[in-house]
């Protein structure tokens, strides 16, 4: 007994291989931290594969109940279509970041061991398992211990160097996801109260309108978008991934911040809490996000806090998919669409940033510095780097064939089904302020250099070929559209064939 | 078979840019870039109305096939690229930056010889952006900071005609028969469409800045003028072409329309008249050339404006045979400055005669091939005040012509016996001959008309005199050069550095706020209202 569906069992390893990789790196020490983290990513990596292809054949979600306990008495494990796809997505950039970090974090086992690189291995592996729980956990309160594990492994990472203005971002970060998490805790009782249960599926048959429920919905929604970074409540983002080294920024960037959007996507869509007016006041922010976050990036002088604002910028484009799912004037056709749309961006902005913020370390180390005025002969001296910014770039754009275009693709279409035209409007206005500033840098890196340009560091190809794979990944990602089967659709409620409608 | 070369168009080129990954192989691509366009000629003149070549699953089908209009730019343009690609090896052979030309090159190349073959809207989205793409490395090519502000611009214009032409394509997507992406039943869905006007906005302006449409043509004159010779005459001749068949294989010419067809023929003829006239107040040829790039687009979309408002299902056709014509003679007057620049004044005038037939024949010289695309297109223009405009437009391009090759002398090199290698010299030479025969060729084989009607006297005639009184009037402007106002390149462009400068200052406030929005005690109160905000939304719902 047990398994609530056949193959239900990849679920609890899937959560719990990450986790031992940490223990045991933990119980070998930071020698053996590198090559224990090593090993757990082929193992991580089969299991989300061996369930995207459950998901795949078997066209359902899948399920296991721990103990064999069925809620709401016992905590149930479910991976749809989602949470499968992102779990994927979860895997290569975990395992990318484990390659690109070997030349600044590998241990050899006769060196005398460090803080950092024992700590980091340790952080990403906790990371991984946080996030394949929360991808996969099934109650608000599961949820929550997800989220707390992940914000946990997400602020050591950031002032994993021990300097003062690190740790002053780590801090901030720290309190303000605390905010986060209090604001959501307070919001699991009143539910609890209301339906005496946790489950989101029986959450979903019970919801209805109250006191209560709104006030949880507005509590909890306002303190996953604290822990998301949403605008206005981004202050905390840009020191804490533009501060920390280029393997943490790229986790914190490309995945952590996507746990809490994960939680809120649950909250909205599979337990119901959303509503047209609060769909369209999230994508006001989101509107703002990239309006502002753009602009700003624009002005900065700094590579790796560009890159930080346009994460500020590209999480308001998450945001957009709810109105375009939500409104009044959306089919179940449409709502499929908007969120193939919003997870396509996720994805695609994961592979991405994640590329971009790896150039820009590496581009920080060779250099010891990442002034943008200064980066004349950098497409000389680094090529590899510079293309997987570019082709990063390419994907934030939005140009074919990257996941970008397909996820900007499908909400345009989405929101000229509907009708709602300032939302396309938005996404178009955003996709060139985003082509201004990677025009910008590569354009600089490409100029010929007043002196031949003199590395400090020698450069790591190997960390150079893994940021450009990434990017290449995303810019090819478009073409999971060939595909037959629509993964996302898979395991939703009203699950429609993409582009079938 | 047939069906094969469509691929071919673009399998190619896209093979040798996968090879440049390989830095030994990019290195010695220059030395090929000719071969690139071959399969792409081949499809011209072979695989017109061949069954289209389809790939994908079975939400998303990618599709190519050639038309008729598509098959005559296609294969012109191919030529083009042949020969400026021969050119360009001659021109850059041992400059270290001839790997990094290669890739733009192939790149610009595969995207506007795709966007003729692509015959569904996610290709030719994504085709158009390579090409813009490639396009931006070929214009920053020499890295100076005049290169660096044209490539600016051309990329901040291509890629919003770009995302407006996306909008455009996505909103056409959800109304054709079973969402089909093709162009072709996108086309035929947008008269009937409850947002036509809309679609059409987005289309002519997304579409009419890759051709050059004022207001919006200010790239043009920045980025032909900044680029590499053999660049240039790709970008001037065979790339701004993409605009043009955009606009013939999506506005509707079935049946009139005059609210759309009128205005739109009203400022392709403004841009035709207000590009000569800045034209001739430049001194650069190539700057000359690009301002005529202008104004000669400005003529074809004035052509296609007429048949939309008339209906005529003819005008795309003839529109497609009068800028197939200007790929040529553009090409080969932009090859020309090169040879120029490196031929003596002793050896240059037997060059500078024929540059001056071409040119002429821009204006409309009778038995060039200019006469004939101006004859075409007669018809499409009516006798009323369009056709008349057009006879205006004629003899301000033959005005604008002689002051190029006025200008186009000045720039001779300074050593009298130097000659230009036939690496510069043949590629000109095929393409001044192809620029005066190959219409004529076309005109039969389309076919577009019979023969005696373009030779017979009266028609000789009607060319003629535009062009004589083009000839008095630049003989005139070039005695009072001085007296011209000096307009900067790009004209209006001033103002795209104004606007920059605007946004700077109102960035730098954004930037402000940002500080104030990420101290602690505003984030706790975001914080806050954001929380009220979302449960009044949800209150107000329910």
């Amino acid at each position: 007994m047990g398994a609530a569906t056949p193959a239900g069992f990849l679920l609890p390893l899937a959560l719990m291989a990450p986790l031992t990789g940490m223990l045991i790196a933990f119980a070998l020490g930071g020698r053996y931290a590198h090559r224990v983290a090593l090993a757990t990513v082929p193992v991580g990596l089969a299991l989300a594969i061996a369930i995207v292809i459950h998901l795949a054949r078997s066209g359902e979600a899948l399920e296991y109940l721990l103990g064999g306990w069925a809620p709401p008495l016992g905590v149930r494990l479910r991976a749809d279509g989602l949470a499968a796809a992102m779990m994927l997505a979860t895997a290569v950039i975990i395992g990318a970041t484990a390659l690109f970090a070997g030349p600044e974090f590998g241990a050899r086992p006769d060196a005398p061991e460090r803080r950092a690189p024992f700590a980091f291995w340790q952080l990403l592996l906790a990371v991984w398992g946080a996030l394949n729980t929360v991808l996969l956990a099934h109650d608000l309160f599961t949820l929550f211990v997800a989220l707390e594990l992940l914000t946990f492994a997400g602020v050591p990472l950031v002032c994993l160097d021990g300097r003062g203005e690190t740790l002053q971002a780590a801090l901030r970060y720290l309190i303000f996801a605390l905010a986060g998490s209090a604001l959501y805790l307070v919001g699991v009782p009143l539910l609890y109260g209301t339906y005496g249960t946790l489950d989101i599926s029986l959450l979903a048959m019970r919801i209805h309108v109250d006191h209560a429920t709104v006030t949880a919905t507005a509590l909890m929604t306002a303190g996953l978008l604290a822990k998301t970074a949403l605008f206005p409540l981004h202050l905390w983002l840009p020191p804490a991934h533009a501060g920390a080294p280029a393997p943490a920024s790229t986790v914190l960037s490309a995945l952590v911040i996507k746990g809490s959007f994960f939680v809120l996507v649950r909250l909205w869509f599979d337990v119901g809490l959303g509503s047209a007016a609060g769909a369209q006041l999230l994508a006001a922010l989101g509107a703002g996000a990239i309006f502002f976050g753009n602009v700003v990036a624009l002005r900065q002088a700094r590579l790796k806090l560009l890159v930080a604002y346009s994460t500020v910028a590209q999480i308001g484009y998450l945001f957009l998919m709810f109105p375009l799912a939500l409104s009044a004037g959306s089919t179940a056709a449409d709502g499929a669409m908007a969120l193939a749309g919003g997870l396509m961006q996720v994805i695609s902005h994961a592979a991405a940033k994640a590329a971009m913020f790896m150039s820009a370390g590496l581009v920080y180390a060779a250099l010891g510095h990442d002034r943008i005025a200064e980066l004349a002969g950098v497409g000389r001296l680094m090529p590899m780097s510079i293309v997987a910014f570019a082709l990063g770039g390419i994907s934030l754009v939005g140009l074919p064939p990257s996941g970008g275009f397909l996820a900007k693709w499908l909400l345009l279409s989405v929101s000229a089904a509907t009708g709602q035209w300032w939302w396309a409007a938005v996404m178009i206005v955003g996709g060139l302020l985003t082509a201004c500033y990677a025009v910008l840098v590569v354009m600089r890196a490409m100029t010929a250099p007043a002196a031949p340009l003199v590395p400090k560091a020698e450069v790591p190809r190997a960390s150079e070929a893994v940021a450009l794979a990434l990017a290449v990944c995303s810019v090819l990602l478009g073409f999971v559209a060939f595909l037959p089967i629509d993964l996302t659709a898979i395991g939703r409620p009203h699950s429609v064939v993409l582009g079938a409608q | 078979m047939r069906t094969l070369l469509l691929g071919a168009t673009l399998a190619l080129p896209l093979a040798m840019l996968a090879a440049c990954v390989l830095r030994g192989l990019r290195e010695r691509m220059l030395g090929w870039l000719a071969i690139a366009p071959l399969p792409g000629l081949a499809a011209a003149l072979f695989a017109v109305d061949a069954a289209p070549l389809a790939f994908g699953g079975a939400s998303v089908q990618l599709t190519f096939a050639l038309d008729r209009p598509g098959a005559l730019l296609l294969g012109v343009a191919a030529l083009l690229w042949c020969a400026a690609g021969t050119y360009a090896a001659s021109y850059f052979g041992g400059s270290p930056k001839a790997g990094r030309f290669a890739v733009c090159w192939l790149m610009a190349l595969t995207g506007c010889l795709g966007v003729f073959v692509a015959a569904d809207m996610v290709s030719l989205y994504a085709l158009l952006g390579l090409l813009t793409l490639g396009s931006t490395g070929l214009v920053m090519h020499d890295d100076t900071p005049r290169a660096r502000r044209a490539a600016a611009v051309y990329v901040g214009l291509a890629l919003a005609g770009e995302t407006l032409a996306l909008m455009a394509f996505v909103m056409l997507a959800t109304l054709t028969p079973g969402d089909s992406l093709l162009v072709r039943d996108a086309a035929a869905a947008l008269p009937t469409s409850p947002h036509r006007d809309l679609t059409l906005a987005l289309l002519v302006v997304g579409f009419g800045i890759k051709a050059g449409l004022a207001p919006l043509h200010v790239w043009m004159p920045l980025a032909h003028s900044a680029a590499p010779v053999p660049a240039s005459a790709v970008l001037s001749g065979a790339v701004v072409k993409v605009g043009i068949i955009g606009l013939i294989r999506f506005l509707p010419f079935d049946a009139p329309l005059a609210a759309w067809g009128e205005p739109l023929a009203a400022l392709g003829m403004f841009t035709a008249l207000y590009a000569v006239a800045i034209g001739i107040t430049q001194t650069h040829p190539k700057a000359v050339l690009a301002y005529s790039s202008v104004s000669q687009m400005g003529v074809v979309v004035a052509v296609l404006g007429m048949g939309m408002a008339a209906g005529d299902a003819a005008a795309p056709m003839l529109a497609a045979f009068y800028a197939s014509h200007h790929v040529l003679v553009k090409g080969a007057l932009f090859l020309v400055v090169g040879v120029v620049a490196a031929t003596g004044t002793a050896r240059v005038m037997p060059t500078l005669a024929l540059a001056t037939v071409l040119a002429a024949g821009l204006g409309g010289l009778p038995l060039t091939g200019g006469a004939l695309a101006k004859f075409a297109v007669k018809d499409p223009l009516g006798d009323g005040l369009m056709g008349a405009l057009g006879v205006v437009s004629a003899i301000g391009t033959t005005v604008l012509m002689l002051h190029f090759v006025v200008r186009l002398r000045a720039n001779a090199a300074a050593e009298p016996p130097a000659a230009a290698p036939a690496g510069l010299f043949l590629p000109w030479l095929v393409m001044a001959i192809a620029s005066i025969a190959v219409p004529w060729l076309l005109y039969y084989a389309a076919p577009l008309g019979v023969l005696p009607d373009p030779l017979a006297p009266k028609y000789l005639w009607e060319a003629l005199w535009p062009v004589a009184i083009g000839a008095v009037l630049a003989a005139v402007l070039t005695r009072n050069a001085d007296r011209l106002p000096r307009i900067p390149e790009g004209d209006i462009a001033v103002a795209i550095d104004a606007a920059a400068r605007a946004a700077v200052i109102g960035s730098t406030r954004l930037e402000s706020l940002d500080v104030v929005l990420r101290r602690w005690p505003a984030a706790g109160v975001s914080l806050l209202a954001v929380a009220i905000a979302i449960g009044a939304a949800l209150v107000a719902a329910g």
